[in-house]
């Protein structure tokens, strides 16, 4: 089945499944995968810490790396994926193009993440972040390939 | 060989069918102290499908209204002249943009999704940096992309050229100059400035990317401009361009504004235009 992730949402799925997010700009793109087990999950994360709208974060957590990132790792558990077998990757974080700090939220995002993961002892096996693009993530959970297209440029990660 | 160009984009700007005329005559009235909620009821009456998008508009969850209005001229008594010249603009916009944009590659509803982004980002950021609300931040927030309508097939024709300029680091609407030599911004503010919208309009819409080449700067392009960047960075409406533009250091400087308070105008942004495009 297809599922789409929507900004600030987060889904799992099983074999057979097709994950897609559209237009990661400087939002988060985790995409965590158990190949044994065959299952994984995508967060689709718009700003770095919670604190800036608690409110919000208690509605809505997968809008924030802080929050949304931690529930993504328990819901493939719960479906099966161990935390030693899982394949991590990141996408998106991307700024605009210059220097102006206010707009580094990519940046900050990112940086959350790795904090996170650093803590918990998890590593990336591959990212593609930075830059002033915006992303399409395919992610497959029959075999955890993990497709992004920007523009008419599609690659693998 | 780019004047020639420019030439034949102009004129096929004129010959973009105008918003609706029934919308232009309202907003008229609706500028006219002299005028009543009657006259424009009976004006609206003639175009249904303007009529329809105002009251969906109006019933959004964005206003939160109490109960359901079913007539113009309850949606005039309740909502005020002001917000009500908001809401025919924003039904006019949806009429025009709600549909597939090429050469930016936006599908179907995305540009009426983007609009709306940026017009109710940069209400939130005025509120947030308690700058005094002027009736035009909504409007020209709203009609700031109008350009691609007109650009997106010229943009289209020649997207390989404008993505290899903008390959050598200028920003997306400097590579339409180069190759097209006009972009998106300026044909927007054209087509504004040939309906005979107010030059705070066309002014904003003209230097939304830009702000800082303005001839006066001015807190209304600078939301504008902070505002069109933040939605392309969340998500809502980036094209093939992607995040491809330059944000103004000088314009963030004149607003004042800080990294937490556009963060969280961030964090509430997708709600607010959640509310409002249901509707439709």
């Amino acid at each position: 089945m297809k599922q789409l992730v929507q900004v600030g949402d987060m889904k799992v799925g099983v074999k057979g499944d097709e994950i897609v997010t559209y237009s990661l700009g400087s939002c988060l793109g985790l995409m965590i995968y158990d190949p044994v087990a065959h299952v994984g999950g995508m967060l689709h994360a718009m700003l770095p810490l919670s604190k800036i709208n608690p409110e919000k974060a208690a509605a809505n957590p997968y809008m924030f790396v802080d929050k949304g990132v931690p529930i993504l790792f328990k819901a493939v558990y719960n479906l099966g994926g161990r935390k030693e077998r899982l394949i991590v990757k990141a996408a998106g974080c991307g700024s605009p193009m210059g220097k102006n700090e206010m707009f580094k939220i990519g940046e900050r995002n990112y940086t959350v993440l790795k904090k996170l993961l650093w803590k918990n002892g998890v590593l990336l096996k591959a990212e593609e972040v930075g830059d002033s693009i915006s992303r399409t993530v395919y992610f497959d959970i029959s075999t955890g390939q993990v497709t992004i297209k920007t523009g008419r440029n599609e690659r693998l990660l | 060989m780019k004047q020639g160009r420019k030439r034949e984009i102009i004129s096929k700007m004129k010959s973009f069918p105008s918003m609706s005329g029934i919308a232009a005559k309202v907003l008229k009235l609706l500028d006219d102290p002299n005028s009543s909620a009657g006259q424009v009821e009976q004006l609206l009456k003639q175009d249904p499908s303007l009529t329809a998008n105002l009251l969906k508009l109006t019933n959004s969850a964005y206003f939160g209204l109490p109960s359901k209005i079913g007539s113009v001229r309850h949606a005039i008594t309740l909502m005020g002249w002001k917000k009500i010249t908001k809401l025919v603009m924003a039904a006019c916009v949806n009429s025009i943009t709600d549909r597939q944009i090429l050469g930016y590659g936006l599908p179907p509803g995305v540009l009426w999704e983007h609009s709306v982004a940026v017009s109710v980002t940069a209400e939130g950021l005025m509120r947030e940096l308690k700058i005094p609300e002027g009736d035009e931040i909504f409007t020209a927030a709203l009609l700031h992309d109008l350009g691609k309508l007109i650009l997106g097939a010229f943009v289209e024709e020649e997207l390989d050229e404008i993505e290899k300029a903008a390959g050598n680091g200028i920003p997306f609407q400097m590579a339409e100059q180069e190759v097209l030599g006009t972009d998106h911004a300026e044909i927007g503010a054209l087509m504004l400035e040939s309906w005979s919208f107010p030059s705070k309009l066309v002014n904003a819409v003209r230097w939304h990317h830009d702000p800082d080449s303005a001839p006066e700067t001015s807190s209304t392009i600078d939301i504008v401009h902070v505002a069109n960047v933040l939605c392309l960075m969340i998500g809502i409406g980036a094209g093939v361009e992607g995040l491809h533009y330059e944000p103004s250091v000088s314009a963030t400087k004149r607003l004042g504004i800080k990294p937490t308070q556009l963060e969280l105008i961030a964090s509430q942004t997708l709600q607010w235009v959640k509310e409002l495009t249901d509707a439709f």
